[in-house]
């Protein structure tokens, strides 16, 4: 694995560079928050910010996602087309943890029996460029809480990490090798480069002062589906699903017809487990009736069924949906809860 | 340059295979439970779509939507693959409204199926109930199939619904009573002037047939209401829950453990089910 050194004012004109010849999603300012966005002629990728306001999983799982056209024939409807295939893109910019959340999606979309060829397509043609935090951008992340840190490579496929004057720049897989050539201008990093970055990750981690017992619930939760904890903690829950749509890693989804004339469109879109009609079945029946209920499952499905799955919690500790859920409910006091049943 | 679809199909579990509606057979007098009898339009996608009783297939209507139906033929039939589909909500309409000579999709064979290898060599006791009786008559078909009957010992089959008008495959039923291998028992609730066969409720006729724990299985599919009051009867009689096995029901979407609906603990019913012994639900929560 190569390491370089890059003068720092050099990046951005190497993300501009990029973005000349392929699609590049960067981060950049719109009104108060930060954004992906295609990066534009013209627009300016940040290097230094917190994080962005939605996670960039959008850019292997789209909000919303056509899987296939069809058509009128005259013995019914028929398949026309499938959607063009992705081309080469690069993601600029992802913080450690939306990274790791790449990595764990990949767990679930690119499974040994089923495979979602969408997602698998745009992960193959996808190279990720993480920026590690030098230091945690706010009080709600908690990485090193669930296996992450600030500093983490795992779904990074190229990382920068600021030393100062320079970047350590670390090509980590062949992808991002790749991009090597557009970092021409970047020297050998040295020993010293070494011991400094080694230095950021050991200072920037241990400024997570938040700590969440992650790994340690999941036996408590094996024996506590029935516990009457579940009953207080959804009270106030608006179920609006904002804490599903910022999350990195969850990835629940509806399939849905479109059609205007002749031709149709079949979709998928973003969907939430916080909706009373997500599990409701057409007799009516519907096997989670209460918000306690669907939030238990959001939990259990982050700290539980996936350990249970994949060995991986699926929470990134991006702290997004404790800063956005408009009633304040903070999933890290519900794992500290938890941990003291 | 767009890739021939069967290729496509191969690649992608979400694309559903084209099949012709050739034959379709109102099964009840209330009319809304239909039997479609599908025939693959491409070849390799017959071959391709090998399936075991008990697994199920997201029917596909481009402009409306798709529906985990239970398969209701068995493998031993060839050239075609039935599904017996109560009319619900908007695909199950649209299905009712089709007339045969229609193309429209398949996506499967999705899930896991009755367990047969765990079957072979025992007895098998069958009990349904209403519509859910579908992969039930596909196990009963592919068991007493000439080439596969001296895999399995004895069947029994108790199957009930409300009316007479509302038992499904009634000339099945007739040549399977017709049949010295398999114990049929046929039940209504309450029959009409014409019934000369059983009238009881399925757990009342269980009990009268008291089938025996040796060697035994007991495959079950019904209506809630039915298996809550079947199941006392087969623990009385000795079944172990390692031997009384069932199929969830659960919404549905992708039918292949990527959309996150129809999970029941750490298992997606779609994938890894729908079919579970008494025993593993057990270890499951009670959320379905
Ligand atoms: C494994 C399995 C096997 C089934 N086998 C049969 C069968 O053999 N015959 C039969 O008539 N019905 C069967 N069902 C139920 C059938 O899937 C629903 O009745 C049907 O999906 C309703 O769809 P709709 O479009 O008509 O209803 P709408 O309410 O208009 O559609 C809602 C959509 O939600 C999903 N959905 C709604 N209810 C259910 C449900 N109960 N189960 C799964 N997905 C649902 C489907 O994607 C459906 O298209 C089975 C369900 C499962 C899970
Ligand atoms: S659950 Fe919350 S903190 Fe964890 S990854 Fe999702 S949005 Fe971030
Ligand atoms: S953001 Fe808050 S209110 Fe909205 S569904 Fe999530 S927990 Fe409930
Ligand atoms: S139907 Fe999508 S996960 Fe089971």
């Amino acid at each position: 694995m190569e390491k370089k050194l890059l003068k720092k004012d050099k990046l951005s004109g190497i993300v501009k560079k990029l973005a000349a010849e392929k699609t590049v999603y960067a981060p950049v300012k719109d009104e108060d928050n930060v954004l992906f966005k295609i990066l534009e002629p013209g627009m300016e990728p940040l290097t230094s910010f917190a994080n962005t306001k939605n996670a960039p999983k959008k850019v292997f799982f789209p909000h919303s996602e056509l899987l296939m056209k069809y058509t009128r024939s005259p013995k019914g409807m028929v398949f026309a087309a499938m959607p063009a295939d992705a081309e080469e893109f690069v993601l600029f910019g992802a913080r450690p943890c939306d990274a790791r959340s790449v990595a764990l999606l990949d767990m679930l979309f690119d499974q040994e029996k089923w495979k979602d060829p969408y997602y698998i397509e745009k992960r193959k043609k996808g190279t990720v460029i993480s920026l590690a935090c030098v230091h945690p951008p706010y009080s709600t992340c908690f990485c090193t809480s669930v296996d992450g840190s600030p500093t983490s490579t795992q779904g990074a496929d190229l990382m920068l990490t600021d030393l100062g004057e320079n970047y350590l720049v670390e090509f980590l897989t062949p992808k991002g090798e790749a991009l090597a050539p557009w970092f021409g201008e970047a020297t050998a990093a040295d020993a010293a480069a070494e011991a400094k970055k080694q230095a950021i990750a050991e200072q920037s981690a241990a400024e997570i002062k938040k700590k969440i017992p992650g790994r340690a619930i999941k036996p408590i939760l094996d024996v506590s589906f029935e516990h009457p904890f579940w009953d207080t903690i959804a009270g106030k829950c608006l179920a609006c699903g904002t804490c599903t749509y910022v999350c990195p890693t969850c990835h629940c989804f509806d399939i849905s017809d479109e059609i205007k004339g002749d031709d149709g469109a079949r979709i998928r879109n973003w969907d939430s487990c916080m909706f009373p009609l997500f599990t409701k079945e057409t007799s009516g029946h519907n096997p989670r009736t209460s918000q306690k209920q669907r939030w238990r499952q959001r939990l259990m499905h982050k700290f539980k069924y996936y350990v249970d799955n994949f060995d991986a919690i699926a929470c990134v500790g991006c702290g997004r949906c404790v800063m956005s859920c408009p009633v304040n409910i903070d999933i890290r006091k519900i794992v500290e809860d938890i941990s003291k049943l | 340059m767009q890739k021939p679809l069967q290729q496509i199909v191969a690649e992608n579990p979400y694309v559903p295979m084209p099949v012709e509606v050739i034959k379709i057979i109102t099964e009840v007098d209330s009319k809304d439970i239909k039997t479609f009898r599908l025939a693959f339009v491409n070849k390799e996608d017959e071959e391709r779509f090998k399936y075991i009783p008990g697994q199920f297939a997201e029917l596909s209507l481009f402009g409306k939507g798709e529906s985990p139906i239970g398969i209701a033929s068995s493998p031993t039939q060839k050239g075609y693959i039935e599904f017996t589909v109560q009319k619900a909500g908007v695909v199950t309409s649209a299905l009712h409204e089709m007339e045969e000579g229609t193309l429209m999709g398949v996506r499967g064979p999705l899930g896991n199926s009755w367990p047969i290898e765990f079957l072979e060599g025992k007895n098998i006791v069958i009990v349904g109930g209403g519509f859910a009786f579908t992969t039930l008559r596909s196990l009963i078909n592919y068991m007493i199939f000439e080439e596969n009957r001296k895999r399995f010992g004895k069947i029994t089959v108790v199957y009930g619904a409300r009316s007479p008008g509302l038992l499904l495959y009634k000339d099945e039923l007739e040549a399977w009573g017709k049949r010295g291998d398999i114990d049929l028992n046929v039940t209504v609730d309450k029959g009409d002037s014409t019934w000369k066969g059983r009238e009881g409720f399925v757990p009342t006729v269980c009990k009268e047939v008291a089938p025996s724990k040796e060697n035994a299985v007991t495959v079950i599919c019904g209506p809630p209401i039915m298996i809550r009051f079947t199941l006392p009867v087969f623990f009385d009689l000795g079944f172990s829950k390692e031997n009384i096995i069932t199929s969830l029901e659960m919404r549905m979407k992708c039918g292949i453990g990527k959309c996150g609906r129809c999970n029941v603990g750490s298992k997606y019913v779609c994938k890894d089910g729908p079919v579970f012994s008494l025993a593993e639900l057990d270890k499951l929560t009670k959320e379905y």
